[in-house]
């Protein structure tokens, strides 16, 4: 069942919905939406995150469509994906986390 | 954004990590999910939950505990599900297989997707096999290469091929898939678990039917693939090497020489046709051929004497109705055969052997085909290896012309000889050495001798004749009480039978001082005119198979044939008399003492081998000259 949007819910259980494509930019989410079995998360089609805080999962779904609009353009004026410093480290921790 | 600056950057919080259990606890969270999966039970559980258990373990230094926990627990799984298939028969074996293959698949991908973190760092860092590929390996240890399963895989898909080609329908898509894991699971898996059985048992399916059609679009199948050939031909060589090694190494085919070298030509002859009909005249598989070839025919020790053999077989009886051309043709054949021995000087030692005893018997079927041979011997080796065997013919023809002009020569001067005398003039060094074993000719014939001497040294001077009575032959008219017979005997036994002209009965002291033929050679001789039944002229007092320096011989007047020309044969002497002998002087050994002591007694002839010792003692053993002590195996009893 192709689904165009996906629910990430965050540690204090903020809902954010967004494009299915935007959510595989994280190869993390995109198996679980996507993986053979019919675990809970390809059935619902939303993915709880109890380890990541709402302000870094809504950084990291900032990336993810950073990165969708700009990973095959041409043009040379890329803008900075900015970070700042405070949540720096754990923004690292969550990227690693979801493969992105 | 800013409005959020309240949170502070601090280490990353880990609240399980305080737990001495959290390892075992997660994993065993782990290991139940991946039970669920095995049970195809997985939609209860949380992807997110399960990676962040495996990415949480990784990253607190379990990786190691979390991937030998998941080998531990494949390899169970995977041997209880070899357990299930391995109850399964015929088809619906393969079909459980495949059953099981596409779920161990399935499970298995979302196994390496919970796990995924894991391969992504732990594997990568610590150059271990990724998820998947180590489901693959497990299955490959654990299912397919079982012992229950492994052979039973094979038999049945060849089953299926050859009742495929036999006509039936088959269900191929399952053929398929099973051969697609075969393929899946390595290149190594596909060929050891089903294209090597399956190239060879093609190779013997199309041998059988002569499917040279098929092997021919083999052939053109696999020269589009790189390397393919080389395959084809690698199986070919090996397929025609074993074949050939049990051939020429299985004991009956050795009964029989001839036999064992038709078996040979006609193997060649069946790959001839294969590389020329089906393999385009693929210089490079007629290489692989010879090589073949070359290497099995020469693992028979005795495969130059066979083939002498064979070839004395030929010239000597000639095949029925088989003219010149058919002659050129099994010649050349044999030749090919000649052109794989390694010994070709042992082949020229039986071959001069042969020759010579069809040349001394006038037994040769045709001048043309010897001579014919000669020639292809000589292309192949060179002058040196035939002048010999040449030198051999020259002195056969020489000897014609000699004796034609001896006898005009004595029918001018008159002289009746009383018996018709043959002399073959050899040169020496030219043929086999003979120990000559000069005995006491009969006088009627040293007259003759006496006669030819004078004739021969007059033409030629400077010359010297040595009478080899051991070689030569003879024709006797006997009168056994009303009955006339004519026996064909040799020279010796011929000089033994004259003596009972004059005596009924002779003892063997008597014999062998009015003869002087040597010990070996004389016992031989009586051996054969007294020892074999039913045709023996003499009979020996006491009876026995052997003869002892204090028998006595007697006339046998009671001799009977329903031929008029008899041919005593000489027994065979050699090998066995020499194994014999060693054991008569102690009645009882044991089979290590027989070894040594025959190779001791025929060192001076030659090295015997003891599996060839072993082999007459054997022969010894069926014709009750030996026996096993009952006891201890290992002792040999005489029975005299």
């Amino acid at each position: 069942m192709p689904r165009n949007t996906v629910k990430l819910v965050s540690a204090e259980g903020y809902e954010f919905i967004i494009d299915y494509k935007a959510a595989c930019v994280s190869n993390t989410i995109r198996n679980m939406l996507s993986s053979q079995g019919s675990f809970t998360e390809t059935e619902l089609g939303e993915v709880k995150f109890p380890e990541i805080t709402t302000p870094i999962l809504e950084k990291t779904i900032q990336y993810f469509y950073y990165k969708l609009r700009y990973q095959n353009s041409t043009t040379k004026n890329i803008p900075e994906f900015k970070v700042e410093p405070q949540i720096a480290l754990e923004l690292l921790m969550a990227a690693n986390f979801l493969d992105s | 954004m800013m409005k959020r600056g309240g949170i502070r950057i601090e280490p990353f919080r880990h609240p399980v990590s305080m737990d001495p259990n959290y390892p075992d606890k997660t994993w065993q969270k782990l290991e139940t999910a991946i039970r669920e999966i095995h049970n195809k039970n997985a939609s209860g559980l949380s992807f997110e939950e399960l990676y962040r258990n495996a990415y949480n373990m990784v990253l607190h230094k379990h990786g190691e505990r979390l991937y030998n926990g998941l080998i531990n627990t494949l390899t169970a799984h995977l041997q209880e599900i070899a357990r299930q298939i391995e109850q399964k028969e015929g088809v619906s074996f393969l079909a459980e297989l495949k059953k099981h293959w596409d779920d161990h698949n399935k499970s298995t991908q979302m196994i390496r997707d919970i796990l995924m973190y894991m391969d992504r760092t732990f594997v990568a860092q610590q150059q271990r096999t990724p998820v998947f590929a180590l489901g693959l390996e497990l299955w490959r240890n654990h299912v397919v290469r079982s012992k229950q399963i492994a052979e039973r895989l094979r038999t049945v898909l060849l089953d299926l091929v050859h009742r495929e080609r036999s006509g039936e329908t088959i269900d191929r898509a399952l053929f398929r898939s099973i051969t697609q894991m075969l393929v899946d699971l390595g290149p190594a898996v596909y060929m050891d678990e089903f294209e090597t059985p399956f190239l060879l048992a093609s190779a013997s399916f199309y041998k059988r039917l002569n499917k040279y059609e098929d092997l021919d679009r083999m052939y053109l199948l696999f020269r589009r693939v790189d390397g393919g050939l080389a395959t084809v031909r690698t199986m070919m060589a090996d397929f025609v090497k074993e074949n050939g090694r049990q051939l020429v190494l299985d004991p009956e085919r050795s009964k029989d020489p001839v036999e064992f070298v038709q078996a040979l030509l006609d193997e060649r002859d069946k790959y001839e046709t294969i590389v020329s009909q089906s393999f385009h005249e693929d210089k490079t598989f007629r290489n692989a051929l010879n090589q073949s070839f070359e290497y099995f025919v020469n693992l028979n020790q005795r495969s130059p004497e066979y083939i002498s053999l064979f070839i004395d077989d030929r010239l000597r009886k000639g095949q029925k109705g088989m003219n010149d051309t058919e002659m050129e043709v099994v010649l050349d054949k044999v030749m090919a055969l000649f052109r794989y021995l390694q010994e070709k000087d042992v082949f020229e030692k039986y071959y001069k052997q042969h020759l010579a005893k069809r040349l001394l018997a006038g037994r040769c079927v045709s001048d043309d085909a010897e001579r014919n041979l000669l020639v292809k011997l000589k292309t192949e080796c060179g002058y040196q290896f035939t002048s010999k065997l040449e030198s051999m013919f020259t002195d056969i023809k020489t000897s014609r012309d000699t004796m034609q002009d001896f006898r005009s020569k004595l029918a001018e001067k008159n002289i009746d000889l009383g018996l018709e005398l043959g002399v073959q003039v050899l040169t020496t060094g030219s043929w086999p050495t003979q120990t000559s074993s000069a005995c006491i000719l009969p006088r009627e014939l040293e007259t003759c001798c006496q006669e030819f001497n004078n004739y021969y040294l007059g033409h030629h001077s400077g010359r010297k004749l040595t009478w080899q009575t051991n070689m030569g032959t003879a024709e006797l008219k006997a009168e056994f009480g009303s009955k006339k017979h004519e026996l064909s005997v040799s020279t010796q036994q011929m000089c033994i039978l004259l003596l009972f002209n004059s005596a009924d009965r002779l003892s063997y002291n008597e014999i062998a001082a009015s003869t002087q033929i040597p010990t070996n050679d004389l016992k031989r001789a009586l051996q054969s005119l007294a020892c074999v039944k039913g045709k023996n002229p003499l009979r020996k007092e006491p009876m026995g198979r052997d003869v002892a320096e204090t028998d006595e011989f007697v006339f046998n007047d009671k001799f009977t044939s329903k031929l008029y020309k008899v041919k005593i044969s000489t027994v065979a002497a050699g090998k066995e008399g020499e194994t014999e002998k060693a054991e008569t002087r102690h009645k009882v050994l044991d089979h290590n003492t027989i070894i040594t002591e025959v190779t001791r007694q025929l060192a001076g002839r030659f090295l015997p081998n003891p599996a060839l010792i072993k082999k007459r003692i054997e022969s010894l053993i069926e014709r009750e000259f030996l026996e096993r002590d009952s006891e201890d195996r290992r002792l040999y009893r005489y029975l005299a």
